[in-house]
């Protein structure tokens, strides 16, 4: 922690109270409540994008939440020295948009809440913001309907810009979207951080796009933080065997080499997580150890690993 | 050279809007070899679901065919009846779609529906198909295939629900699977498994695919070669490797800079391509691309450019990009 944090997680944990459907109550299946976090730690500092990867359900969408202030953790602290206003983008653009107000609306309206500009100004300062997003005036008195799924990325990001926040909050804001869309997406986003040094919290389940967009990541698996380091460290020298092997998992552009790299096994169900290390289930490194003691997350070289080991992954085949 | 297993000439399917008939396909022409991936790729709204969806001819109003033929293995499957293409889907052809829950029946367990479809195509008793369905079950990599046969599709996972969908489509032994975007809603590591499956069951069945997907790493990985659309159109074609090493179409190689990837410095790159593509019925004239590309002069914008093809990679382009290299 450093005088330059925005958003400091100090050990926070999230358990919900089980969900229990109609089929589940048919079947008669109790509820179970899941620790969907646990004892995670972070810092942001100033005019930093901190990553989040990790696989659907491993937490992601609750650290955000909290991290946001739209959900009180159950355990642990979140702390914003000095004053933050923030913003939220999601990976939905088309739930996350009242279809019943136009766009300049939606646009206008946290300059409203947050009485960001005098009444007369308003609509001056929304055209400014759709230019900025690469919309055009016109396009605000339309619908959200009328957009296509990229524009609609885009008019979010130009409400969240219109409550100039110090600070954003990016729950998978391109993974609705197809590589095209998404280039452009990603465009936009890297040019306004680097003129209006935005300090962001980035998620994304894809390792090319966190590469492309963090300056540190945060890898989760299971609701805990397994590695937290600079994002060249995560990809050239992986310290946990989670993150080497998401890294692998994703298909590159090589056509010459096709092999595939799978992780092996399957993610257990998060209500009943593994005893000791979350991840020892499929680790091949595991040893009795990992299934008795939960690793703490400990510094190593640049950044920090929740792993007993000094592994050592670099160019190491993990999947035969 | 094998004789093709599929042949689409000239596929062409509109969409009726308002007494206008609006090109969705725009006479597409391909072949699949027997055993052969085809990977098909473009932007979302390009056709490539269209293309999948009228081979198996399951376009419903206000969508139609209206011109071209499809042959499969010899015969003429746009002259059948529907009731003749119900034979060909599923024995024939196999599909899976993005959504596993398209190709599955919610209220009947996983057992039921696999000797259902067995039985439908294959001469096959009661207890051989159970037999086989617990076999499929088993090659694809579930957990306690038992426990996945007598089970409900709700009590699965997502990737478990896909596993069964490609058995599915894979049980009744077709010559073709069409597989339209089958990773697109998986989690990576979720993804690679499910490649991986695919990549096994087509090594052991020698079944041929066509491989739909908007994501040009899985079109790397698994496709033996790659049909490019664009607004409706078939606008590069050449084997994978070729492809991907010399792009000929600006649209290709911008559809690969817009891919996050590493460039030769080891830096993460993504470079997007300005505008969109045009929606239905506002193709402009000429090259449906040249609003978007930064090589385009006089005759892009008056001459669509046919799809011309030197040595196995076809471009519909007046000015490939290997000219420029040469
Ligand atoms: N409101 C909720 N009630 C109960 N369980 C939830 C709720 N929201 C999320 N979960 C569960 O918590 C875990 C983490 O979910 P989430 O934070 O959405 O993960 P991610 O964003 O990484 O996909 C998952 O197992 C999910 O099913
Ligand atoms: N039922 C429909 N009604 C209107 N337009 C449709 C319908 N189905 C497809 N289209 C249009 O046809 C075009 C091609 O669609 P599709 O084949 O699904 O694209 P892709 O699979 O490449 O994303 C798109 O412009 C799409 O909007
Ligand atoms: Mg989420
Ligand atoms: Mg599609």
């Amino acid at each position: 922690m450093s005088a330059g944090d925005v958003l400091i997680l100090n050990e926070v944990s999230k358990a919900y109270d089980g969900r229990v459907s109609m089929l589940d109550r048919l079947f008669g299946r109790k509820a179970k409540s899941l620790q969907a976090v646990r004892e995670v730690s972070f810092s942001i500092r100033k005019g930093e994008v901190m990553g989040l990867v990790g696989e659907s359900g491993c937490g992601k969408s609750t650290i955000a939440r909290i991290a946001a202030g739209l959900m009180a953790p159950t355990g642990g602290e979140i702390g914003h020295p000095g004053r933050l206003r923030q913003q939220m983008i999601f990976q939905d653009p088309f739930s996350s948009l009242n279809p019943r107000w136009r766009v300049h609306d939606i646009v206008a309206e946290p300059i409203r809440t947050h009485g960001l500009r005098p009444k007369q100004e308003v609509s001056a300062r929304v055209a400014e913001l759709l230019t900025q997003v690469g919309l055009s005036e016109a396009d605000g008195a339309k619908f959200p309907q009328a957009f296509s799924g990229g524009q609609r990325q885009r008019i979010s990001i130009a409400r969240a810009l219109a409550g100039e926040p110090d600070f954003l909050i990016l729950d998978e804001p391109t993974s609705a979207l197809d590589v095209s869309v998404q280039a452009q997406i990603l465009d936009l986003l890297r040019d306004l951080q680097a003129r209006l040094n935005l300090t962001s919290l980035f998620i994304t389940h894809n390792l090319p796009v966190v590469r492309l967009m963090a300056d540190r990541i945060g890898v989760v698996y299971l609701g805990e933080l397994v590695e937290l380091a600079p994002t060249s460290a995560i990809f050239e020298h992986p310290r946990h065997p989670y993150t080497r092997l998401l890294i692998d998992a994703a298909p590159d552009l090589d056509a010459e080499d096709r092999s595939l790299h799978p992780i092996p096994g399957e993610l257990p169900d998060p209500s009943d997580p593994p005893s000791g290390c979350v991840f020892r289930t499929r680790c091949l490194f595991a040893t009795d150890r990992c299934a008795s003691e939960r690793p703490k997350l400990r510094k190593i070289g640049p950044g920090e690993v929740r792993c007993h080991y000094d592994l050592d992954l670099t160019g190491r085949e993990l999947v035969a | 050279m094998t004789a093709p297993l599929l042949e689409v000439r000239d596929l062409s399917v509109t969409l009726a809007r308002g007494g206008d008939e609006l090109p969705v396909l725009d006479k597409v022409s391909f072949d699949i070899a027997p055993g052969e991936v085809l990977g098909v790729v473009g932007e979302s709204g390009a056709g490539k679901s269209m293309a999948g969806v009228a081979i198996i001819d399951l376009l419903v109003p206000p969508l139609r065919r209206s011109g071209g033929t499809i042959t499969l293995g010899g015969e003429r499957l746009d002259l059948l009846t529907p009731r003749q293409m119900r034979r060909v889907r599923g024995k024939r052809i196999g599909f899976v779609f993005q959504d596993p829950m398209t190709s599955l029946n919610p209220v009947l367990t996983i057992g039921r529906q696999l000797t259902d479809t067995m039985r439908r195509h294959l001469p096959l008793s009661r207890n051989e198909a159970r037999e086989r369905a617990i076999a499929w079950l088993t090659r694809t990599g579930l957990p306690n295939p038992a426990r996945v046969f007598a089970a409900a599709p709700h009590e699965l996972s997502g990737g478990q629900r896909q596993r069964v969908v490609i058995a599915l489509a894979l049980c009744a032994e077709p010559d073709l699977v069409i597989a339209d975007e089958p990773t697109t809603a998986l989690d990576v590591s979720v993804q690679a498994h499910m490649l991986q499956l695919l990549r096994d069951l087509h090594e052991e069945t020698g079944t041929a695919m066509m491989l739909i997907t908007h994501d040009l790493g899985v079109i790397a990985k698994m496709a033996d070669r790659v049909a490019v659309f664009y607004a409706g159109r078939l606008i590069e074609t050449a084997r994978t490797e070729m492809l991907i090493a010399r792009p000929l179409h600006p649209y290709t190689a911008g559809l690969m800079q817009a891919t996050p990837a590493l460039d030769a410095a080891g830096v993460m790159r993504v470079k997007a391509i300005p505008g969109s593509m045009p929606g239905l019925g506002a193709t402009p004239p000429g090259c449906a691309f040249h609003p978007r590309c930064n090589r385009s002069r006089d005759l892009c914008r008056q001459v669509t450019p046919p799809l011309a093809d030197a040595g196995g990679h076809a471009a519909a382009c007046h000015f490939p990009l290997r000219q420029e290299v040469a």
